[in-house]
């Protein structure tokens, strides 16, 4: 497995404000996967991708990437383990505001020493002729794709996508998604995404629901239906 | 509303409690600072003035040869001027410790003594001495001074307003009280100390007068000035030594011209009985020629040649006989007879001539008497226009040019300007410092506003909501600054040097209104204004912009970077998204430079004067001569110096006009042969802002005249307002005769009669006298420094704490990507670097230039030149000192890039 969560356990707050989010959660993704957690509003999908993701301690349990245990990891560690293994997809894409195109994306490519060719990914996202422009210039789906490639520049190994359409209309986030299933044909690029658009789990590779903080039910998709396929969004 | 949006005012400034106690604390410590500076100068400046008003201080005062009399003082009083006594003798003590003593008799109406401690002489030998001639020679009240061999009691310690700056002579740069003090004895001992004889030098007879409602000083001057005196009253040999040599010449003028008067009568009478003689003269000339004519004749007769001769045909009727003659011993005895008479002819005719011109010349005797009483007449009006009778004023002093009075206030002048406008720099900076902050509040709250407007919330409503806190912050921190400060803590530190100086008593700290005001008033009023500036720009966005918190990027901000390498790329973006921090950095740096900036003109002023006094003054004495001896001592330079005034800033400055020889070897200067070119002391160029080749007036008060001068030449001379001439031209143009002089400079001391003498001024004293000036401003130098220090490391760490917060979501975005804390260092604070380091390069020339020109005007009433050029290595030591400063707020800062959680940007979803 390529990720490899095992009985994990997240809480929250002390005394009467005290939430167990995550009640020993485990599950496993293979390498070049794609992957989406579903679940209904607090059932825990975004900590368990925030945990995996070492944005959020874990108080008990194991988390393996790629053999990494990153439970218990010191600050540093995890900051290596994000710049050298991850790459992030946010609902509200996170850009910064005055940097253009071309350097948000560069915000990511300086971490790696070995990036992606950076017009060949403008020109992958059809960012090509917007390189130029502040994300204030650009529509919500151009920044989403603006995000995507910031993500992408450095080849991450894990692609951790958190509610990636869920600020986009059906037609760009078929685009999106499109997008994503490219690029995972094309890189081979672990993803986890995180959502709760039903649509798209006919076009992953596997499917975990999550409910209450635990493992509802995780599955694999055998007959995934191509994104450019997908109906309702 | 308004109750509900002032439950967020309490709530924001919880929230940046740090930042508003930090911007807070600064006020408090800023008017702290300017209302001790200013409050502390006004204290004495206000103190000084109650005493004189309490004492009764003087108009003015005037010297005398001889004391007025009974008639002279009833017309005075007439004049609406009340009038004391305040003669004085100076006595050199036998134990040199106790220097030379002013001795005066105790003031009754004018000039009173304020007792600081003890009481008024009970005892006929009772004395009062003065506050720092005591402090200097540890007297206290039950000591005993010896004076003259009299033993006398001091009964009390004074000060008295016309010796507020105790300077010897008013000429003198600075007080030294270790040599020098007034004391006050009673009637009785001063009557007694005259009659015993035991005197050094002969009484000075100073009055002190005060101004009625309607008498102005030039009237009593020009009264004083109209009575005269014989030179035999002065009981001065020197003075009469003096007075015979020079005015005393006008004299021995008249009775020349009245002996030239008696002599042309006499001449005239002579040469009158001489004409009235001519007739019986020429009479007797013609009747000796016409007898002689006839005798002739008569013998030419005897001879055979008749003819009747006359004075017209003698010569040819003789000539003719002479050609018929036929022997020529005849013809021989002819010519002869014809040369006699034209001999006796030409005798005759000479005596015609000479009564003639006896007549003419007795005629010219009328006009000869009339030109030399002409002349008499002309020598009696110059001498009268000269003024050269004894006028019985030798020195008249006005108040407002009396160094000695109200010295501290002026003194505090400077202190006070400058804390004033410190006040106002730091305040100025600390609103648009405030307005940074809300401008980031309102940013951050862009579409908590939107939504606020959205439903119906006025622009007004929201303007007066984000104005509170700054209004509030401010007033409070003005408050508690006013507060603090009068308790006066501060203030005798700030005072000390005042106090140790002048002769004053220790006043109690006092903050006048217009320092409340100033502290209460000026600060949420700057506050509001700076504010509502900013923020109704940002207000001003529609609603559904400021709910989706669009931000506007200016066309600066969207600057084309091309293919910039991405760290360098990066932080010009930074810096350009927080230009308003970034310009408020730029700016504390500047106005704290400014405020640091004043401290350093003030300390370098004081350093530089005290470093070109002792350079530039080269010889070891200067002797101000009342009477001159006719010979120039040997070992001194003689030179002619004449007080002026020049005006600047509404200030009236003494300018002295120095006429020396081109050889004085005690001035680098070769005055032309001009009477329009000439060179000036820098301290003067520098002082009344002159240039080469300018022209200038000054003004000579007490003849009424005004003198122009072309620059030729700037000498570098920053001991006095020099206008230097060459000695013979001056003496011309000031009408003194070609050997007068008034000054000696020597390089050791001469033997001169101290009688001769205004003042002596040696060397020491002037050097002395140059660094009293950096002690007296020292506290304030150091106050202005540290506040700089901390305005500067407070902007700094506030502004760069707004840049850090307001990128508080990116940076955690970035920690989320894997940055490490350097590199995030290297991306949000070092380029902060380069701010500062090219920022101070460009600020600290600017701020010193602009001070340099405003500088000018805050020592407006100080009589010194304005070098305040500052050694290179000074601003690097302040370039480095910047950085340093710099380098410790920055790895202050790098600790709270720590405090960003990386759940900062997970907030950032639905």
């Amino acid at each position: 497995m390529y990720v490899e969560v095992k009985d994990l356990k997240k809480s929250y707050g002390e005394g009467g404000s005290y939430v167990e989010v995550l009640k020993g959660v485990s599950v496993g993704v293979e390498r070049g996967e794609m992957c989406v957690i579903q679940g209904t509003s607090g059932s825990g999908k975004s900590t368990l991708l925030n945990c995996i993701g070492g944005l959020d301690d874990i108080d008990s349990g194991s988390c393996r990437i790629d053999g990494l245990e990153i439970a218990g990891m010191k600050k540093d560690r995890l900051s290596d383990y994000r710049r050298d293994t991850l790459g992030f997809i946010f609902q509200f894409y996170n850009l910064v505001p005055n940097l253009t195109v071309r350097e948000n994306i560069e915000v990511c490519r300086y971490l790696t020493k070995d990036p992606l060719d950076m017009d060949e990914l403008l020109d992958t996202l059809g960012l090509k002729e917007h390189a130029a422009k502040f994300p204030s210039q650009l529509s919500g789906g151009q920044q989403q794709r603006t995000a995507i490639a910031r993500a992408l520049i450095k080849n991450p190994k894990l692609l951790l996508c958190d509610e990636p359409t869920g600020a986009l209309d059906s037609k760009t986030s078929r685009d999106i998604l499109v997008l994503l299933e490219k690029i995972n044909a094309k890189y081979g690029t672990t993803m986890l995404i995180v959502t709760h658009n039903n649509s798209i789990k006919n076009m992953v590779h596997r499917v975990i629901f999550l409910k209450d903080g635990e493992i509802a039910k995780q599955y694999t998709n055998e007959k995934r239906i191509p994104a450019i396929e997908l109906e309702d969004l | 509303m308004q109750k509900v949006l002032r439950k967020r005012v309490f709530r924001s400034l919880k929230k940046h409690l740090i930042r508003y106690t930090m911007l807070g604390l600064m006020i408090v410590m800023g008017i702290f600072l300017v209302v001790t500076i200013v409050g502390s100068g006004e204290t004495l400046s206000r103190g000084t003035e109650d005493i004189a008003e309490q004492t009764a201080l003087e108009d003015g005062e005037f010297e005398v040869f001889v004391p007025l009399t009974e008639g002279n003082k009833a017309h005075i009083r007439d004049m609406g001027v009340e009038l004391e006594e305040q003669f004085y003798y100076d006595y050199e003590m036998d134990d040199a410790y106790f220097g030379t003593l002013r001795i005066f008799r105790i003031r009754d109406r004018i000039n009173r003594a304020y007792y600081i401690s003890g009481t008024e002489p009970a005892q006929k030998n009772d004395i009062l001495a003065e506050k720092r001639y005591a402090e200097e020679h540890e007297l206290e009240c039950g000591d005993s001074l010896d004076i003259a061999g009299v033993s006398y009691r001091v009964s009390g310690i004074v000060v008295v307003s016309d010796y507020d700056a105790p300077f010897k002579e008013i000429s003198d740069t600075s007080c030294n009280s270790r040599s020098f003090g007034p004391v006050f004895l009673t009637k009785e001992a001063y009557e007694e100390f005259r009659a015993s004889g035991r005197a050094q030098r002969s009484e000075t007879y100073l009055y002190a007068y005060r101004l009625g409602e309607n008498a102005t000083d030039q009237e009593l001057k020009a009264y004083l000035r109209d009575i005269k005196i014989e030179a035999e009253e002065v009981d001065d040999d020197l003075f009469r030594e003096y007075w015979d040599r020079t005015a005393g010449v006008t004299d021995q003028l008249t009775e020349a011209v009245s002996g030239l008067k008696d002599a042309a009568k006499e001449v005239r009478d002579a040469l009158k009985e001489l004409s009235e003689k001519n007739g019986d003269i020429t009479d007797a000339a013609d009747l000796l020629f016409s007898a002689y004519l006839q005798q002739t004749a008569d013998a030419l007769a005897g001879y055979g040649f008749t003819a009747e001769l006359t004075e017209e045909n003698y010569g040819s009727r003789i000539q003719e006989m002479t050609d018929a003659a036929p022997l020529e011993e005849m013809k021989r005895s002819l010519t002869e007879v014809r040369e006699q008479l034209d001999a006796l002819k030409e005798f005759k005719d000479g005596l015609t001539k000479y009564t003639d011109a006896v007549t003419e010349i007795a005629d010219g005797t009328g006009e000869m008497e009339e030109g030399v009483e002409e002349l008499g007449d002309a020598v009696d009006d110059t001498i009268e226009e000269l003024d050269l009778e004894l006028s019985n004023l030798t020195s008249f002093l006005k108040r407002s040019d009396n160094p000695r009075v109200f010295a501290t206030k002026n003194d505090k002048v400077v202190d006070i300007d400058v804390g004033v406008i410190a006040g106002i720099i730091l305040l100025i900076l600390m609103a648009y410092v405030i307005s940074v902050f809300v401008v980031h509040s309102i940013e951050s709250e862009s579409s908590i506003i939107g939504t606020l407007y959205s439903m119906g919330v006025t622009k007004n409503d929201l303007l007066l909501h984000y104005i509170s806190l700054p209004v509030v912050v401010t007033f409070i921190a003005g408050l508690a600054g006013v507060l603090l400060a009068s308790t006066g803590v501060m203030a005798p530190m700030i005072a000390e040097s005042s106090y140790v100086y002048f002769s004053i008593p220790v006043f109690e700290f006092r903050v006048p209104e217009y320092l409340w005001v100033y502290a209460l008033v000026f600060p949420p009023v700057l506050a509001v204004i700076v504010n509502v500036l900013v923020i109704s720009k940002k207000l001003n966005r529609p609603a559904l912009s400021l709910i989706r918190n669009e931000a506007k990027q200016g066309k600066i901000k969207k600057v084309d970077l091309g293919r910039l390498s991405f760290i360098p790329a990066f932080r010009i973006r930074q810096m350009l998204r927080e230009l308003r921090s970034t310009i408020a950095v730029v700016l504390g740096m500047f106005l704290s430079l400014l405020v640091f900036m004043m401290a350093v003109n003030c300390y370098t002023l004081c350093e530089n004067i005290a470093k070109d006094y002792s350079a530039d003054t080269k010889f070891e004495y200067m002797y101000t001569l009342k009477y001159p001896e006719k010979e120039v001592p040997a070992g001194a330079e003689a030179a002619y110096a004449y007080t002026c005034k020049k005006e600047i800033f509404g200030f009236n400055f003494d300018v002295t006009i120095l006429g020396i020889d081109d050889d004085n070897p005690f001035f680098d200067v070769k005055p032309s042969d001009s009477k329009l070119e000439v060179i000036v002391s820098s301290a003067f160029a520098e002082k009344f802002g002159l240039e080469e080749g300018d022209e200038f007036v000054v003004t000579d008060e007490e003849k009424e005249i005004k003198y122009a001068f072309s620059v030729g030449e700037i000498t570098k001379y920053a001991t006095s307002f020099f206008i230097f001439m060459d000695i013979d031209e001056m003496r011309e143009m000031m009408g003194e005769a070609d050997d007068h002089y008034n000054v000696l400079f020597s390089a050791g001391k001469l033997d001169i009669d101290p009688g001769r003498l205004y003042s002596l001024t040696s060397r020491s004293d002037i050097v002395k006298g140059a660094e009293v000036f950096t002690s007296l401003m020292m506290p304030m130098i150091g106050t202005l420094t540290f506040a700089s220090a901390v305005i500067f490391c407070v902007v700094l760490y506030l502004m760069m704490k707004v840049m850090i917060d307001r990128s508080a979501q990116n940076i955690s975005l970035i920690k989320v990507f894997g940055y490490r804390r350097k590199e995030i260092r290297k991306l949000y604070l070092d380029g902060n670097f380069y701010v500062i380091a090219v920022g101070a390069l460009i600020v600290i020339q600017l701020s010193k230039k602009m001070m340099n020109m405003m500088f000018p005007f805050m020592i407006s009433n100080v009589a010194c030149g304005l070098n305040v050029e500052t050694p290179y290595a000074f601003y690097i030591i302040m370039y480095a000192v910047i950085l340093a400063l710099y380098f410790f707020i920055n790895a202050l800062l790098v600790r709270r890039l720590d405090k960003f959680t990386l759940a900062e940007i997970l907030k950032n979803r639905e």
